[in-house]
């Protein structure tokens, strides 16, 4: 699972509330869907929790289901308290984890 | 020999009888909505327990009102509220009102947020109200919806 974390605007000072865009690679399967060759039911695969951690403690637990889309966006907000580090922890139904991590180094 | 065949017969029939709701609930699985299919009533009592949610103009959606794709609409969603200890946003759930899982995603907040803020993109399986409701830190639940015209379903 590739996954993506952007912080928005780029340039941010401590205090400021920015945007924490998370993105995954993920098939987001619905487990309705019909193999087209086979008739088969394509088992359902899809993320079911993500979670926002700064410096170890959560900022931002999320539940989600198979609707969100293929390759899923999860934009939230997030007060910068000062330098550290971003980390965003997501696991699909199958078990699969994977952790990404990114600085918060604020300017000034 | 009579009494044989009645047996015979009556055998068959109750095999029949057991037999039946076999091929009764195979067809209801395959209409059902996948693995996590849960109607809008049953999950938004799940979410609420029961407490009444009030329409309010503090939680915003954006959301398209014409979605030529949906298997992927943009949804943002917006709660007007403070982010302090004392008062916060404690989640913002988005519901889908008419797909087979009408639950898309639970996000349960905390005052680091700064700002009550959720945005995602969705698959809607055709034209439907998209739902966000904000349980607030007093235990009040308010809502906002969006209905999104779907011209291409996104589920199949």
């Amino acid at each position: 699972m590739k996954t993506l974390i952007k912080i928005k605007p780029k340039d941010y000072k401590a205090g400021d509330v920015v945007k924490i865009d998370f993105m995954a690679m993920h098939p987001m399967e619905t487990g309705m869907r019909k193999n087209k060759d086979t008739g088969a039911l394509i088992p359902a695969e899809y993320i079911d929790e993500v979670k926002f951690m700064f410096n170890d403690t959560l900022i931002t637990k999320m539940v989600i289901w198979e609707s969100l889309s293929v390759n899923p966006l999860m934009s939230i907000s997030f007060k910068v308290p000062g330098a550290g580090t971003l980390k965003v922890i997501a696991k699909d139904n199958k078990g699969q984890s994977v952790e990404s991590t990114t600085q918060i180094t604020p300017k000034g | 020999m009579e009494r044989r065949s009645f047996l015979k017969g009556f055998g068959a029939a109750a095999a029949c009888a057991i037999a039946l709701p076999h091929v009764a609930s195979a067809a209801e699985e395959k209409k059902s909505g996948g693995p996590n299919e849960m109607n809008f009533e049953t999950a938004v009592a799940a979410i609420t327990g029961g407490k009444a949610v009030i329409a309010s103009a503090k939680v915003k959606m954006e959301a398209p009102e014409i979605a030529e794709n949906g298997a992927v609409v943009p949804v943002k969603v917006t709660v007007d509220s403070p982010m302090t200890s004392k008062e916060y946003v404690k989640a913002i759930h988005v519901l889908a009102s008419k797909n087979g899982n009408v639950r898309c995603a639970n996000i349960y907040l905390t005052p680091a947020n700064g700002e009550a803020f959720f945005g995602t993109r969705i698959k809607l399986g055709g034209t439907q109200d998209v739902v966000a409701i904000a349980e607030m830190s007093d235990g009040t639940f308010l809502s906002a919806k969006q209905n999104v015209k779907v011209t291409i379903g996104g589920c199949g």
